[in-house]
C-alpha cells in the first residue's frame, strides 16, 4: 500500500523524479524483505488452533473415541455406523481380538469414526450419545452395549435406555448432563467424521482405513474379518 | 485328361463380411484385452502406489466378502487371479492362442457374474472386487460384467469361426475332371 502512495506522491509532484525512484525501489526492498521475513517464521501452534476452532468451534473427541498407543507404527481407522449389522459383525467378531493381539501390546492404534448413515433411523442418535459417553470416558462400555443390543434399539429407538442399561448410574448421569449441555458440539464431531469419510471416498460401513509407514490404504469393503487382517498386520509389521 | 484346381467358391460379398468379421473380432479382443489390463492393473495399484508384495491381503479379503470359498483357496486365488488376469489380458490383446484365451477369459466372467448374483441375492453390501477396492457391488457392477461376458462369448465364437474357415481354406482341394 505504501507503494502506491509513494507513486502517486511522486506522480502528483512530478519533479524530483530521481529521488522519488530511489525512495520507491528503497520501499519495494524494504516491503519484499519484511514479506520474506514474516513468511519464513513459523506460525504459533496456539494462532493454529485459534484459527481452526473459529471455523469448527467443537471439541475433538477422536482421543476419547481411540485405542491403544499413538505411537504404535500401525493405525487404524473404523469409519462405523452403530446400526450396521457389518459394523456390528466386525466389532463382535474382529475388534475384541484385534485389541487383545495389537492395541494391548502397543503395535496398533485403534481410532473410531463415526458414519451414521442415512438409512438408519436411529444411527445419528446413537453416535450422539456414544460420543457422549466418550466424553464421560465411557465409550468402549457405550460401545459394547449398542453393538450388542442393536436388534433392541435399532427396532425401538431407545437408545438412552440401551445406555442406561450398561453403565452405572453416576456415569449415566454425567453422559446425560453432557448430551443434554454440549448436543451441537457432539453433532459437529460426528460432523467433522462424515467430512472426513466422505473426502475418503467411504460409501459404505464399515471402512477401515489402515496407515503405515506414512502411507494409508482402506481395506476392501466387507471382506475384513479377523484372520485375513491379523496375516495383513503380522506383514506390515515385519516391514519395519 | 485335365485336371484343374478350384478354391473355395469366394464371392466380393463373402469376401468383404470375412472381412468385417475379422475387425470385429480385433476390436473385439482388444476392447477385452484391455478390459482384463486394466482389471489386473487396478488388483496391483491402488491407493496412489503399486503394491505388488502385499496386493493378496487386500484381494484376500474382497475375494472373502463374498462368504462363498474356505480361507486357503481365497488366499490362493487372490495371489494368481490378478496375474491370470493380466496374462489373458496379454495373450488376447496379442491374438496368441485366441481360442482359448477367449474361451477362459468366457469361463472366468461367467464365475465372476454367478458369485456377484449370489451377492446381490442374499443382500450382501460388499465392494465388486472387480477394478480395485472401492467398486460397490451392485446392478450396475453385474450389467457391466455381463457386457463383458457377451463380448467374450462373442470373441470366443469369432475366434472358432475364423479358425474354421482358415482350415477350410487349407483343406486338400478337391480335383475336377
Amino acid at each position: 500500500m505504501e507503494i502506491w502512495i509513494y507513486v502517486g506522491w511522486s506522480v502528483r509532484n512530478g519533479g524530483g523524479q530521481q529521488v522519488n525512484r530511489v525512495r520507491l525501489k528503497a520501499m519495494l526492498v524494504a516491503t519484499a524483505c519484511a514479506g520474506i521475513l514474516l513468511g519464513s517464521l513459523p506460525i504459533p501452534a496456539q494462532v493454529k488452533a485459534a484459527g481452526s476452532q473459529a471455523k469448527a468451534p467443537s471439541m475433538d473427541l477422536t482421543a476419547l473415541k481411540s485405542a491403544g498407543s499413538r505411537q504404535a507404527p500401525i493405525t487404524i481407522e473404523v469409519f462405523a455406523d452403530y446400526q450396521c449389522p457389518q459394523c456390528r459383525q466386525f466389532f463382535l467378531t474382529t475388534t475384541q481380538q484385534l485389541m487383545d493381539n495389537y492395541v494391548a501390546s502397543g503395535k496398533v492404534y485403534l481410532i473410531h469414526r463415526d458414519f451414521p448413515l442415512n438409512m438408519h433411523s436411529h444411527s445419528h442418535e446413537a453416535a450422539l450419545w456414544a460420543n457422549a459417553a466418550a466424553e464421560a470416558g465411557q465409550f468402549e462400555a457405550a460401545e459394547r452395549a449398542l453393538y450388542e443390543k442393536q436388534d433392541d434399539w435399532g427396532a425401538t429407538g431407545k437408545v438412552e435406555a440401551t445406555l442406561a442399561g450398561a453403565l452405572s448410574p453416576a456415569d449415566m448421569k454425567k453422559v446425560r448432563t453432557i448430551e443434554a449441555t454440549e448436543m451441537g458440539q457432539i453433532d459437529a464431531a460426528i460432523q467433522r467424521d462424515l467430512a472426513l469419510g466422505n473426502s475418503r471416498q467411504v460409501n459404505g460401513t464399515p471402512t477401515i482405513f489402515v496407515t503405515h509407514a506414512g502411507q494409508t490404504t482402506p481395506l476392501p469393503a466387507g471382506g475384513v474379518n479377523y484372520p485375513l487382517l491379523k496375516q495383513y498386520l503380522d506383514y506390515l509389521l515385519q516391514q519395519r | 485328361m485335365s485336371a484343374t484346381t478350384t478354391s473355395a467358391a469366394t464371392t466380393p460379398a463373402t469376401s468383404r463380411a470375412a472381412g468385417t468379421a475379422s475387425v470385429l473380432l480385433l476390436i473385439g479382443r482388444l476392447a477385452l484385452g484391455g478390459i482384463f489390463l486394466i482389471a489386473a492393473y487396478t488388483k496391483l495399484h491402488f491407493s496412489g502406489a503399486w503394491h505388488l508384495h502385499d496386493y493378496h491381503f487386500f484381494f484376500a479379503m474382497a475375494i472373502d466378502s463374498y462368504h462363498m470359498l474356505p480361507l486357503e483357496v481365497v488366499q490362493l486365488m487372490a495371489r494368481f487371479l490378478p496375474w491370470i488376469e493380466l496374462a489373458l489380458g496379454a495373450l488376447l490383446i496379442l491374438g496368441v492362442g485366441l481360442r482359448w484365451s477367449a474361451l477362459l477369459t468366457s469361463m472366468l466372467l461367467l464365475v465372476f457374474i454367478a458369485a456377484m448374483t449370489r451377492a446381490e441375492m442374499l443382500g450382501l453390501e460388499i465392494n465388486c472386487g472387480c477394478f480395485g477396492n472401492n467398486e460397490k457391488l451392485g446392478p450396475a457392477t453385474l450389467l457391466r460384467d455381463s457386457t463383458l461376458l457377451l463380448l467374450a462369448v462373442a470373441v470366443t465364437a469369432g475366434a472358432f469361426l475364423a479358425q474354421r474357415s482358415r482350415r477350410q481354406e487349407l483343406r486338400p482341394q478337391k480335383l475336377r475332371r
